[in-house]
């Protein structure tokens, strides 16, 4: 497939100019990247074709390899888009005087809560980026654990655990994985106290995430 | 090879006919068959082998494989069922040993990280070439999940302490589970019982608490 370079605008340039091209193009580029997490849901990174992602983004092979250079490729930039998403999600859940602790667990109340709405964006972050390469869960552990670690860090709080971060977030990815495959992705929200306590206990330490767990565990009816 | 050899491993009958009832020629081509697609796909990868392969290696018919399975997947999938079962029945009987609970559990851990450690083309085969098999990787994982919970639970209130952490059970799995996909990914499964001292650790803590777990650390260590 030949892709065209920017340079190469011919007599499509001119037809650039009526439309709002930046727009348009960001927008045909998400909608790829949506096709990508809904057909990785349904079928698995394996299964999904080219043929699967442009026809639910319904645009055409052309187009599609205009943006991307492969299926890799749009796998990797749905990934990255699902991260900012938690990220965003994260960010906004907790203010900026928050200890620590609490911070964590009104993020992890978050994340959870919008991956209950959007289940396929939980796939595609703990089943798919494992099974693709584990590299692609590496990056983004690698970028998660030190933001947390700073956090208490910043509150001027020692380490207080013994504990692995980076086994506590693979454990918190295979937990959520697992209510996702049982088509259980609402009931999400009941991993609450699980996941709270594995984002605190390596950093504050067991007593202080079984507090948390209880608190996330609160909010659960039931 | 150690003594940890499972059925599967042991499945290389003499080929060719040998007199025997239907039923038994049958049977060793089964397990011919079986023994042939664990080797076959961990060498080759899943998407890569044939039928042809499996056959080759098996040294069995193409009209009989068809008798026996659908299809190169049916196979896999049979193979499989026989590996989980034979891994379940080793961490239910190292469980069942009689002794203090953490060392029980501890004996549950070793039977794992044992099972894993001992033929690297079967531990490929289990983890990562399932991942290979659509979306049926995602319910194996769960059901691999749910019934180890189960076999845990079930020893724990047997003599076992109260957890201070409600779901202590699914984060000791889910620390067995992805230490152990973790390393066979990397090619280091023989060296997960070398992990044994600080997984039993991250076991332990979430039902008894850090310092009872650093102390029962310490006293494995010295």
């Amino acid at each position: 497939m030949q892709k065209q370079s920017s340079s190469e605008k011919g007599f499509s340039g001119a037809l650039a100019l009526s439309v709002p091209t930046d727009v348009g193009e960001a927008s045909q580029r998400q909608r790829i990247i949506d096709a990508m997490i809904a057909s990785c849901a349904e079928k698995s990174y394996r299964g999904t074709t080219i043929t699967d992602i442009v026809g639910r983004a319904r645009i055409s092979r052309t187009t599609f390899y205009k943006r991307f250079e492969d299926k890799r490729a749009c796998f990797d930039a749905a990934v990255t888009y699902c991260i900012e998403l938690m990220e965003e999600t994260a960010r906004n859940a907790h203010s900026p005087g928050d200890p620590p602790a609490e911070a964590v667990r009104k993020a992890t109340v978050a994340i959870l809560e919008s991956m209950a709405k959007r289940p396929a964006v939980a796939q595609l972050l703990c089943a798919d980026a494992t099974a693709v390469d584990p590299q692609v869960v590496e990056r983004y552990r690698s970028a998660v654990l030190p933001a947390l670690a700073r956090l208490w860090k910043a509150a001027g709080e020692p380490r207080r655990s013994q504990l692995d971060p980076r086994l506590a977030f693979s454990r918190a990815q295979l937990l959520i994985l697992n209510q996702v495959v049982a088509d259980e992705s609402d009931r999400l929200p009941e991993l609450l106290p699980e996941i709270a306590y594995l984002a605190v206990a390596p950093f504050a330490g067991h007593a202080a995430a079984l507090e948390q767990a209880h608190l996330a565990g609160g909010g659960v009816p039931g | 090879m150690s003594d940890t050899e499972t059925d599967l491993r042991k499945w290389r009958l003499p080929r060719g006919r040998h007199g025997l009832p239907r039923e038994l020629v049958t049977r060793s081509q089964r397990e011919r068959l079986l023994a042939s697609v664990v080797r076959v796909t961990a060498a080759k990868g899943y998407e890569a082998t044939t039928v042809a392969d499996i056959l080759e290696e098996a040294g069995v018919g193409r009209e009989s494989f068809y008798e026996l399975f659908e299809d190169k997947r049916d196979c896999m999938l049979a193979a499989h069922r026989i590996l989980i079962e034979d891994l379940e029945a080793r961490v239910r009987d190292a469980y069942a040993e009689p002794g203090e609970w953490p060392g029980r559990l501890e004996a549950a851990m070793d039977a794992t990280l044992g099972w894993f450690a001992a033929d690297p083309t079967t531990s490929r085969f289990t983890l990562v070439e399932l991942g290979a098999v659509d979306t049926v990787f995602r319910s194996r994982v769960r059901s691999i999940f749910e019934s180890f919970v189960e076999i845990v639970d079930g020893g724990l209130a047997d003599g076992g302490p109260k957890p201070e952490l409600h779901g202590a059970t699914r984060l000791a799995v889910a620390a067995i589970m992805t230490t152990v996909y973790e390393q066979v990914v990397l090619g280091r499964a023989a060296e997960l019982p070398t992990l044994r001292g600080d997984l039993s650790f991250e076991l332990l803590v979430p039902y008894i608490g850090e310092e009872a777990a650093t102390e029962r650390r310490r006293r494995l260590a010295g």
